[in-house]
């Protein structure tokens, strides 16, 4: 029983592992995708045009399935975890093979290494110390250090280059598994949200978001404004905005839209700028009713209290930015600056009267007549918004840590190649001796093989140039033999 | 004008072309120098484009001549041509960032002005690095159909909104142009290796068949109105198109138009229809009798590029959708027009290689070869592919706050990645060589080209700007 368990878990293991596995996984999570990106997907579509685009039924399928929000689906993020499962599998077989390949690299090739290698070529030499001198020279030249290898009393040379090159596919597939946990880390822990602020406002809470989140300092915003071209379209948007944390203040940056305030692994974007509708400064003038005194100008917020002599205030009690008249009623009917209306109350402290002002005068509500000054609006700002949106993904550093490693990683792959070189002296059972010259690349062997080719032949000049001065010294007695 | 040499040089031979292709050029030139003096400005950026199309064209004649007669010397001119076209291009370009005052990549137009440059440097590389001597028969048409694309696409400098002002957009765009641009050299260097890899000449004929029969399909499926096509209108004066409300376009219907789609769409079909007969019953005059309905069929697509260039470019229709006649344009409708475009260039492509298929398998390196450089093209698109996905993930957290949102023209960059990942593992891990790894090559260019054109066109996103 414990026995078939095992077994059973080492085939789903090795089924994992396999190539085929991968393909198919690889192939189906395409084949998803590819769907999610043509079924209209409800996170990024207006609910009315899914509903015009599919029949009421085939919605209800749609929806049932989870089709309608392919990325989001459990299936999906199911299918991810597969693919991931499936690289780790697929890795960890093959790693240690590798490994071994990796950590003890062949040095002193046997004979059935040297008959079966591609790559190889053999030299006569007149002994066993020269032609290894010379082949240590030429491999130094091309840049192989070639080490001695001993071995019960024969000598060899070994060289080799950029062996890291065989590790390069497991540091790719680990810098796809680290932006997988990235982003497996900022769905289960990450959330967005939106904060509008106007100047001077701060606050802690996120709105828009699935539940209320509070943030665990306050933002303020001390200024915010939109910057256009000649022809209207939008250049730039900004906001200053100051973190208070403990009451203290602690940041403050001017963020523009490519550019977003970050404090404790919080993300602050400039995402929209607009009208909040409500008014920041109305400058007005006031001149006496009874055409006695100057008039005096002076700015008033809304709801503000102002003093136009000890004895009489002006509060502006009511703003509207776009004014209609119903039923006998003032609504707001937009938040554009299009057709404003002001009410002020008008109070005198010592007979406790109080005038509503409105401007423009509106029948049935003003009563301009009766104030003691003359209202007039000079200029009007108006208070914007700045929509921020707010994001904290906790993953995202591994995900630039995957992606930075995964341009490393494909560098090895494609453009550093392990390339090595062995030279052993053969005795042949007449005594003569012949250098055997091999070596490999792991890819793009057609340029290795040239680069050999120039190896064997910068050995052979050495030994030409060597035995100038030896065959001068020797030649005597071979005549005599 | 390209198109009409191209049908030209396998009947000219010699140096018959080689006169023909100079006094062409030194004609055009002359007609727009005349252009010049009565405008007075010479480097402006218009001028700059023609001259690059003039020389584009040269080069691509040259090339098919060469491809087709195997001169040596038209080669050499022809890169002489694809040189002083590049260097309008570059001058165009540098007009363009200069008078921008951001690298050339904010709109589809300047887009496609920076892919051109690319394609060319491309080219010019592959021959002189690779001794790919031909590959100009494939990139310089592609080439020109840009240039020729430019010309109808709105053009003026417009300022860029703020999510657009980033080096990373910048980064990300480039290396796109240059992952795309390798891409569609591994395409064509695959398609050579499948004609040395003695890919039967009726294969290609059912392959660029399909090729028209989708492109057709595709464009009835999606324009076709009660025997009409339902083009977008065009408001001349803004030169943009016509919107309902935010989002939603306005389309008109060509009357007539469908109906003559759907006769092309036969004509085809027939070809392929010929071609399964014959391999059912092994009978070779049915395929002698499709080749000469692919002839057929050019002819009618060109027909009916031509009817939809004149009925687009004139005249006020009916909408479904609103009261009144409105006019449209052929940038309202740059699907349909690749695509007629596109049909008529592959298929002339099947017919170059029908009738001169041993020479061209003379000109070409060894199927190895091919092969070898195939992979090569693609171990530099690959990375690159990786990096502009990762810059557009970095821009897109800068800009947006988060670095992947399912976005479909994001999801098909990574389906395109993933494509390209299968070729890698079976290339190295199952040692997939020649024609399969062709096969994957061809299939990782579709959707490149999908990614690029067909979630613009055809999809919803986020990727507006492009």
């Amino acid at each position: 029983m414990g026995a078939s368990t095992k077994n059973l878990i080492r085939r789903v293991w090795q089924t994992l592992g396999s190539i085929k596995t991968g393909v198919l996984l690889l192939i189906i999570t395409v084949i998803i995708s590819a769907a999610g990106t043509i079924i209209l997907q409800r996170p990024a579509t207006d609910p009315d045009e899914i509903q015009r685009a599919y029949s009421p039924q085939i919605l209800r399928l749609l929806d049932a399935v989870g089709l309608t929000d392919v990325f989001h689906a459990w299936w999906f993020v199911l299918l991810l975890a597969l693919v991931s499962l499936s690289i780790i599998a697929a890795s960890i077989q093959r790693f240690p093979q590798a490994w071994r390949f990796y950590s003890r690299p062949y040095k002193s090739p046997d004979e059935t290494f040297r008959k079966a290698l591609p790559v190889q070529a053999q030299i006569a030499v007149p002994d066993e110390e020269t032609g290894l001198a010379a082949a240590d020279a030429a491999f130094h030249k091309a840049g192989f250090k070639p080490e001695r290898i001993v071995r019960e009393s024969s000598f060899s040379l070994f060289g080799e280059r950029n062996r890291i090159s065989e590790m390069a596919v497991y540091i790719v597939h680990a810098s796809l598994l680290l932006i997988f946990l990235g982003g497996i880390v900022d769905a289960v822990y990450g959330w967005r949200g939106f904060i509008a602020l106007t100047r001077g406002e701060q606050s802690t809470q996120l709105q828009q978001t699935a539940k209320n989140r509070t943030l665990p300092f306050a933002i303020r915003c001390d200024g915010a404004g939109q910057e256009n071209y000649a022809d209207g379209t939008p250049k730039r948007w900004w906001s200053k905005l100051a973190v208070i944390e403990d009451g203290r203040e602690v940041m403050r940056k001017e963020i523009v839209v490519n550019d977003p305030l970050v404090y404790r692994g919080i993300r602050f974007y400039q995402a929209s700028y607009g009208q909040t509708g409500k008014i920041d400064k109305l400058v007005l003038t006031a001149t006496p009713a009874n055409g006695l005194g100057q008039a005096q100008e002076f700015a008033i917020g809304e709801g503000e209290t102002q003093s136009l002599d000890p004895d009489t205030t002006i509060r502006l009690a009511e703003f509207f930015p776009d004014y209609v008249l119903r039923d006998g009623q003032v609504y707001r009917r937009s938040n554009d600056l299009e057709n404003p209306a002001v009410h002020f109350v008008v109070e005198s402290k010592r007979t406790g009267k109080a005038v509503n002002v409105w401007l423009p005068p509106i029948p049935g509500f003003e009563q301009n007549a009766q104030s003691p000054y003359q209202i007039e609006g000079k200029d009007v700002q108006m208070a914007y918004y700045t929509g921020l949106e707010v994001s904290h993904e906790p993953g995202q550093w591994a995900v630039w840590g995957g992606v930075v490693l995964m341009g490393f990683g494909l560098a090895f792959v494609f453009y550093v190649v392990h390339t090595r070189v062995w030279a052993v002296p053969v005795v042949d059972p007449d005594g003569r001796v012949t250098l055997w010259i091999g070596g490999t690349a792991n890819r793009n062997k057609d340029a290795f093989q040239r680069r050999f080719r120039d190896v064997v032949q910068e050995i052979e000049k050495g030994l030409k140039q060597q035995s100038e001065t030896y065959v001068s010294t020797r030649a005597a007695s071979l005549v005599t033999e | 004008m390209a198109r009409a040499k191209a049908e030209q040089p396998p009947v000219a031979t010699g140096t018959t072309l080689l006169v023909m292709v100079g006094l062409g050029v030194a004609f055009l030139l002359f007609m727009a120098f005349l252009n010049v003096v009565k405008s007075g400005n010479l480097l402006s950026e218009s001028n700059l484009l023609y001259a690059a199309l003039i020389f584009y064209a040269g080069a691509g004649t040259l090339y098919l001549g060469f491809g087709v007669t195997g001169t040596p010397s038209y080669v050499r001119f022809a890169s002489l041509a694809t040189w002083a076209g590049l260097l309008a291009n570059t001058g165009a370009v540098a007009h363009r960032w200069y008078e921008a005052g951001h690298p050339p990549f904010a709109s589809i137009y300047e887009m496609l002005l920076s892919f051109v440059w690319t394609l060319a440097v491309l080219t010019l590389i592959a021959e002189k690095k690779y001794g790919v001597k031909v590959i100009g028969t494939v990139t310089m048409p592609v080439a020109i159909l840009g240039v020729v694309l430019m010309q109808l696409l709105r053009t003026d400098v417009r300022p860029l909104v703020p999510a657009l002002q980033s080096t990373w957009l910048h980064v990300h765009v480039t290396l796109a142009m240059l992952a795309y641009a390798a891409c569609a050299l591994s395409f064509a260097l695959a398609m050579m290796f499948l004609v040395q890899d003695k890919v039967k000449t009726e294969t290609f004929l059912a392959a660029t068949s399909l090729f028209t029969i989708g492109t057709y399909i595709g464009v009835l499926t999606r324009f076709e109105k009660w025997g009409g096509l339902n083009v977008i209108a065009w408001n001349p004066q803004e030169r943009s198109e016509v919107f309902l409300s935010k989002g939603v376009r306005l389309f008109v219907v060509i009357p007539d138009l469908g109906w003559l789609m759907l006769v092309v769409l036969a004509a085809v079909t027939a070809p392929f229809v010929l071609y399964l007969i014959s391999r059912k019953t092994g009978n070779p005059g049915l395929l002698d009798m499709a080749n000469r309905s692919v002839f057929v069929s050019i002819l009618l697509q060109i027909m009916a590029l031509a009817v939809f260039l004149l009925r687009a470019r004139d005249g006020q229709y009916a909408s479904l959708d609103a009261e009144g006649l409105y006019p449209t344009s052929l940038p309202a409708s740059p699907f349909i027009l690749a695509g007629l475009v596109g049909g008529i260039f592959v298929s002339l492509l099947y017919l170059l290689l029908l009738w001169r298929r041993s020479e061209i398998e003379r000109m070409l390196p060894s199927a190895e070869e091919l092969d070898l450089i195939t992979y090569r093209t693609i171990a530099i698109a690959f990375p690159l592919l990786t990096l502009m996905i990762a810059a557009g993930a970095y821009w897109a957290n800068r800009t947006w706050g988060s670095y992947w949102s399912w976005d479909p023209k994001e999801t098909w960059a990574a389906i395109t990645w993933l494509v390209y990942a299968g070729y890698l593992h079976m290339r190295v891990t199952r040692g997939w060589r020649g024609r399969r790894a062709a096969y994957f090559a061809i299939l990782g260019f579709a959707v490149v080209m999908f990614t690029f054109f067909g979630v613009t066109y055809l999809l919803p996103g986020l990727h507006a700007y492009a």
